[in-house]
């Protein structure tokens, strides 16, 4: 005789070292409901933003996320810059792109690290560990940080890449994307203890992908291919042809796989970036005067589409700051992919969705 | 693609870490690190205080100077304060460094002290423009803009509109 019960699971290490409380129904070893409790590291951030500057807010917002810590602030500067009509240069536009993409592809590869730690493949963890550290050595040497790469500023970008540094990027692409996609991309897709882990597990359809409004590679592993890059390109994505990575299976597999692909893909834009890098000021003016009014901005961050929504007052304290990020509509999604599957996939499943509950609670 | 073959590869690489803190570890010149401010090209004009995110760097004044203080275990070495300080006294090192035994922790503090001037006219003391910012503001500081530099604000409005018609 099978007995239900409600084992609960976390606050802490489930997958990620950050807190979340899963409160899941199981029927034996099978989980039939489940329930999230949120609001273990809420810091008040929008709350901050309405209590300081816009510059001490580009770093305020920085350290929402350290994973997407690109994307907060490039967006939040994006809604100023609409605000006040500032017409950022072409050069910053571009620099913000390289930015983005090596944040994302540091981002996915960390993702697809954990998925291996959690089957018990530490070996693979490592390995990939020590390939995405090429990428957060560029971070280091480019911007001087490993995770706060602090690249924007209002009405431009605050670094600049030289010959030298464009030549230490292109080496350490070289030395990445070998490594991307002769080693890790084939491990994933051929191990047979990768395989067996990963594949039909967690699955979701891309019917209710749309209906739970998910967004990034979790949307993307459904087949669901929406990508803010090429449907409403900012910054110059849209002089830029790329194609939006999707996989039809929507199971952890296909998630995972589609972050790689991505990583892989952002390696091209990357060189593609470099070689287009037109000349020109990298940013509009030191000090913008941000006039009364309100805007949106939305970017593809690592974990899929993240919206800004900003009301000035025409001083340069914000009067609303609201985010809204890809990770909120993902978790309900846990819902939906966790029903039938079994208990020792939990940490699996919940790391797939690529969690942030840093972005999530702020 | 056979992970035995990655596992050798990467043994035959040897280690991947750096040796920290038994061999050096490399720093790369961009490195954000601990703030160090240059005494003589601050003048004073608080922009760092302004777009300090962490709130580390603080003004203070007496009746004979301004003081900047910043409390280095509150900055977050965004480097906001680099950017936007016109004269660029303010640099971030690549010194990471920074631990310190529990006692020194409210030692971690820098000062710099901006004295203030008399004006030559009235007397009253004020924050005269430093050399660095006549710098940025004229192309050549001539003997005008010197002996107007030393007097404070109300004297100086009052001579610079000596003999203009009303």
């Amino acid at each position: 005789m099978t007995r239900t019960f409600d084992i609960p699971i976390g606050p802490l290490h489930v997958a990620l070292e950050e807190p979340m409380y899963f409160k899941v129904g199981v029927e034996g070893e099978t989980i039939t409901a489940l329930d999230l409790y949120a609001g273990h590291v809420h810091r008040g951030i929008e709350y901050l933003t309405a209590k300081r500057n816009i510059y001490q807010n580009m770093v305020l917002l920085e350290h929402v996320c350290s994973l997407c810590s690109n994307s907060h602030p490039e967006t939040f500067a994006m809604t100023l810059e609409a605000i006040a009509g500032i017409e950022v240069p072409p050069r910053a536009h571009y620099l913000r792109m390289i930015a983005d993409e090596i944040k994302r592809t540091a981002s996915h590869m960390f993702n697809v690290a954990i998925l291996a730690h959690i089957i018990g493949f530490d070996s693979l963890f490592m390995h990939v560990m020590q390939a995405r550290e090429i990428m957060q050595d560029v971070k280091e040497t480019i911007f001087g940080n490993r995770m706060d790469i602090a690249a924007n500023i209002i009405g431009g970008v605050r670094y600049d890449l030289d010959a030298t540094s464009i030549a230490f990027l292109l080496n350490q692409l070289d030395q990445l994307e070998p490594v991307l996609r002769d080693e890790i991309i084939p491990i994933y897709a051929t191990n047979r203890s990768v395989l067996s882990r990963t594949k039909g597990i967690g699955h979701i359809s891309r019917a209710d992908c749309v209906d739970y409004g998910l967004m990034g590679p979790t949307a993307r592993g459904s087949g669901l291919a929406y990508d803010v890059r090429q449907v409403a390109p900012y910054s110059a994505y849209g002089e830029i042809e790329f194609e939006a990575q999707s996989l039809p299976d929507g199971d952890v597999w296909s998630r995972a796989m589609v972050r790689l692909k991505e990583a892989l893909s952002s390696i091209a834009i990357l060189r593609e970036c470099v070689r287009r890098l037109p000349p020109g000021p990298i940013s509009a003016g030191p000090l913008p005067r941000i006039p009364a009014g309100e805007a949106i901005a939305k970017t593809e961050a690592p974990r899929g589409e993240l919206v800004y929504y900003v009301t000035t007052d025409g001083t340069d304290v914000p009067a609303r700051v609201r985010c809204r990020v890809p990770s909120y509509m993902n978790w309900e999604a846990l819902k939906v992919m966790m029903k039938g599957g079994h208990v020792s996939d939990i940490p699996l499943i919940v790391n797939s969705i690529d969690p942030c509950v840093s972005c999530t609670e702020r | 693609m056979n992970f035995l073959q990655v596992l050798i590869d990467n043994l035959r690489k040897g280690p991947a870490t750096e040796p920290f803190p038994f061999g050096d570890a490399s720093t790369p010149a961009a490195y954000r690190g601990r703030v160090a401010i240059d005494q003589d090209a601050c003048v004073g004009c608080r922009m760092c205080e302004h777009v300090c995110a962490g709130g580390a760097i603080r003004f203070a004044e007496d009746n004979e100077a301004l003081h900047l203080v910043i409390w280095h275990n509150t900055c977050v070495s965004c480097g906001l304060c680099a950017v936007y300080c016109p004269t660029k006294a303010i640099t971030l090192t690549n010194n990471w460094h920074v631990s310190h035994r529990q006692e020194d922790k409210y030692k971690q503090v820098d000062h710099v002290t901006i004295p203030y001037s008399a004006c030559t006219s009235c007397g009253v003391v004020f924050l005269k423009a430093q050399d660095p910012l006549m710098q940025l503001a004229y192309k050549t500081v001539g003997a005008n803009e010197t002996r107007l530099r030393d007097l404070c604000p109300d004297c100086r409005r009052v001579e610079s509109s000596r003999g203009a018609r009303p």
